[in-house]
């Protein structure tokens, strides 16, 4: 059994929690809207402290938590089925906008400008030697994609964290995280999925200190991008038409373009048939960083070349932001979420800014 | 209150796809109790009473009194050990028949038996009040702590000797006080009255071809009164912030518009009678008109629920989401298509027989064919009979038809008291 590992708080700028900045069980500085207490692990949210985790263990970040308000109205109130009292609106599963920092790995994930709510969802997670990241974006043609996506994150980030702590390489991890996280998106779908029920795409690398890898389902994608000496390149295909197309060597010129070149042909959810993640790894030579991300930042600088002269230098955490503001000056038509993972992972890599 | 004696459950059906700029949600919730614990304790206190009509009219011919104080001996014989009950005799005015004065009295053998020989003494002579016979029964359920006040009316004429609007009031006295269920028999009674005194008071509303039937009717009656595990419940609609109901009526077994009798307990939240629940299935049709979403959004339209005091008996949410997909907000949900028709057949009959009435051949020829198509495309046949007597069916497809020249009043008067009951959509049809 891998060591028990629970989200630590999340950073975000969505509405504060009810609780203050100190904690009610041992007093130490904490967010307004965290969840938990990073330094006792006391629930601020549902007021009971949690089981103490051994330490050192992994540690990981998700996205995942219900706002506070409703995006619609800003009504607090939420009835038992999760819809707002005031307004209806159903709450959605993560918030607008979440930065996730653990020092040496970090993710932002934004709304954009034009979708209703963030069916993106971004998980990471630290643990000695290894950097991991999960994405998962919420097919929007399906129903309530963000009950899938945040759910499947969450499934995944754990099974990934708890398999490369028991001693797992990196692509029999991933495999295992795909598998936890359709078996979280096909819950989704409830007793009786109907003919669209809740789906999502999934992408997830891991950075250790000799390696990068990526398993992914879906259209959501992978970059590496080594600081030096080497080209950028996109390590996953796109599991669509386009995608498929695109890696058999045609010309990206020549892919075709819209929607039905565009559709996904594999996803994760109640009707997904094929969710097999594709395993790609690379050993390189020199540093670099792996992004993970959606389709929301990609589609702005598709080509590895352009995405990597768009990344800025800097923390993980300021790639990640710099990144998503790209992103969202461009237009920010879909979700945009990324994760960044600068390789080679550390041995021991536990700091982490204050 | 003592705990619900009957399982309840709550299910929606609706298409919860609107087009872009769509507004309008409707769904039907089918909220059914059933017998689990019905009669394992728990079971609510009743009250009882009979309105029987004694007017001159009762004898002739003489078997309508004499089956009418025969079905009152059979409610009475129905009535559960220690139920509290009285009997009234209905006329110009209203006498008390048993216990002698304005009260209720135990259901004990002792009293049953003085009660039913108190029936047979009965004498046909007077008039019709309906409205005193109602108010009386009114004073005698008062200050009673029985849960459930159970009342039966029989009447065999018009109306005749108060003021529609006397009647209108003293209904809505009683409005709230005590359910009853009306019933006419020979040939002279008022579909409108009978129905009035339904709706109003939560009951049922019929009408009987033969006297011979009555016995069975009363029985049939107290037995569904005795039978009630819960002895008020409610239709709580929560709707959201700038939506409007735009009605909710029980679709099934009859027609019954609710939307007026709303009680407001908060900006979103209403309440709706719905009176007493045995072990039985009653559809709802709610119809909400909602702010206008964008494509993708979820919200709720409505949670329905059945309440009973605090308790939520059972609960539903009907849902609207917003899609350019047209193969998914065009489908039409089968139970709604099926109720908003039989809601319109229901109308269909009553005002066609109202322009009948009033000599307007060319609207009532119009209503009552679209009623005959309307009964022709659900498969309501019960309803399709009745309009044969009154209507000659050319076809019954296109509702073409031509009124009969000749029609016995109480033929138009069954097909009007019986205009609000409905049949359900049978499941092999549902899509």
């Amino acid at each position: 059994m891998g060591p028990q590992s629970e989200p630590l708080a999340a950073e975000s700028t969505g509405a504060p929690a009810a609780h203050g900045t100190s904690c009610p069980s041992c007093g130490a500085d904490v967010g307004e809207s965290d969840r938990f207490c990073e330094a006792c692990r006391y629930d601020l949210v549902a007021g009971v402290a949690t089981v103490a985790p051994a330490r050192p263990g992994p540690r990981w970040l998700t996205s995942t938590g219900a706002p506070n308000a409703c995006g619609a109205c800003g009504g607090t109130a939420f009835g038992p089925e999760g819809y707002c009292d005031t307004c209806g609106q159903r709450r959605p599963a993560g918030r607008d906008h979440s930065e996730l920092d653990l020092g040496a790995v970090a993710a932002v994930s934004d709304i954009g400008h034009r979708h209703r709510h963030n069916e993106d969802a971004v998980a990471i997670g630290l643990l000695p030697g290894a950097l991991a990241a999960v994405v998962c974006d919420g097919v929007s043609s399906s129903t309530r994609p963000d009950t899938a996506s945040y759910p499947a994150v969450d499934a995944a980030a754990e099974a990934l964290l708890a398999a490369l702590s028991g001693g797992d390489g990196p692509e029999p991890a991933l495999e295992a995280a795909a598998r936890a996280a359709q078996a979280a998106a096909a819950l989704a779908g409830g007793a009786g999925p109907g003919g669209n029920p809740p789906s999502c795409t999934f992408v997830a690398g891991v950075v250790t200190a000799d390696s990068v890898s990526v398993g992914w389902v879906g259209d959501s994608r992978a970059y590496w991008l080594p600081d030096r000496d080497a080209e950028p390149a996109v390590l996953t295909t796109d599991d669509s038409l386009a995608g498929r197309l695109a890696a058999t060597g045609v010309p990206v010129a020549e892919v075709p373009q819209g929607a039905t070149a565009g559709a996904l042909v594999r996803w994760l959810g109640a009707d997904a048939q094929d969710t097999a993640p594709h395993l790609v790894t690379i050993r390189p030579t020199g540093p670099g960083r792996l992004l993970v991300c959606s389709d929301g930042l990609f589609r702005y600088r598709p080509l590895p070349t352009e995405l990597a002269a768009a990344t800025p230098a800097g923390t993980p955490i300021d790639t990640a932001r710099g990144l998503v503001a790209l992103a969202l000056n461009a237009g920010g038509q879909d979700n945009v979420t990324v994760a960044v993972l600068p390789y080679p992972a550390i041995e021991r890599s536990e700091e982490r800014p204050g | 209150m003592s705990e619900p004696a009957a399982a309840f459950t709550a299910e929606v059906y609706q298409n919860q796809y609107l087009p872009a700029g769509g507004d309008v949600v409707d769904a039907v919730i089918t909220v059914t109790a059933t017998g689990t614990g019905l009669h394992t304790g728990g079971a609510p206190t009743a009250a009882e009473v009979i309105m029987i009509d004694c007017s001159g009219s009762m004898a002739n011919p003489p078997t309508k009194l004499a089956e009418a104080k025969k079905a009152c001996a059979t409610a009475i014989d129905t009535l559960r050990d220690g139920v509290a009950f009285a009997i009234i005799a209905g006329r110009h005015d209203a006498q008390m028949v048993f216990p002698p004065d304005s009260t209720l009295a135990p259901a004990t053998p002792a009293n049953k038996e003085a009660a039913k020989a108190a029936v047979q003494r009965l004498l046909a002579a007077g008039g019709t009040a309906i409205g005193e016979w109602l108010g009386l029964a009114n004073r005698v359920f008062s200050g009673h702590p029985a849960e459930v006040k159970h009342a039966i009316m029989l009447t065999d004429g018009r109306n005749q000797h108060e003021t529609p609007a006397q009647l209108a009031a003293t209904l809505s006295n009683c409005e709230g006080r005590f359910i009853c269920d009306s019933r006419g028999v020979g040939a002279d009674w008022v579909a409108n009255e009978l129905r009035s005194v339904a709706s109003t008071l939560l009951g049922t509303a019929d009408g009987l071809e033969d006297p011979s039937e009555l016995p069975a009717a009363f029985q049939a009656m107290t037995q569904a009164a005795m039978g009630k595990a819960i002895a008020e419940a409610s239709l709580r609609v929560w709707s959201p912030a700038g939506a409007t109901v735009r009605f909710v009526k029980q679709a099934f077994p009859q027609v019954e518009d609710l939307t007026g009798r709303r009680t407001d307990l908060s900006a979103r939240v209403g309440e709706y009678p719905t009176g007493a629940w045995g072990a039985e299935s009653r559809d709802y049709h709610i119809s909400i008109q909602v702010p206008v979403g964008t494509v993708g959004e979820e919200v709720l339209a409505a949670r329905v629920s059945l309440v009973s005091g605090d308790s939520v008996l059972a609960q539903s949410l009907v849902l609207a989401t917003w899609t350019d997909d047209t193969a998914l907000s065009t489908k039409i949900n089968q139970r709604v298509a099926h109720y908003t028709g039989q809601a319109e057949l229901a109308s269909a009959i009553q005002e066609g027989l109202a322009a009948r009435d009033a000599g307007d051949v060319e609207k009532a020829t119009s209503k009552l064919g679209r009623a005959v198509q309307l009964a022709e495309e659900s498969g309501h046949t019960d309803t399709a009979k009745l309009l044969g007597r009154v209507v000659e069916v050319i076809d019954a497809p296109t509702g073409t038809i031509r009124l009969k020249p000749k029609v016995a009043g109480v033929d138009a008067e069954l097909a009007n008291v019986r205009s609000v009951k409905t049949i359900r959509v049978k499941k092999s049809e549902e899509g």
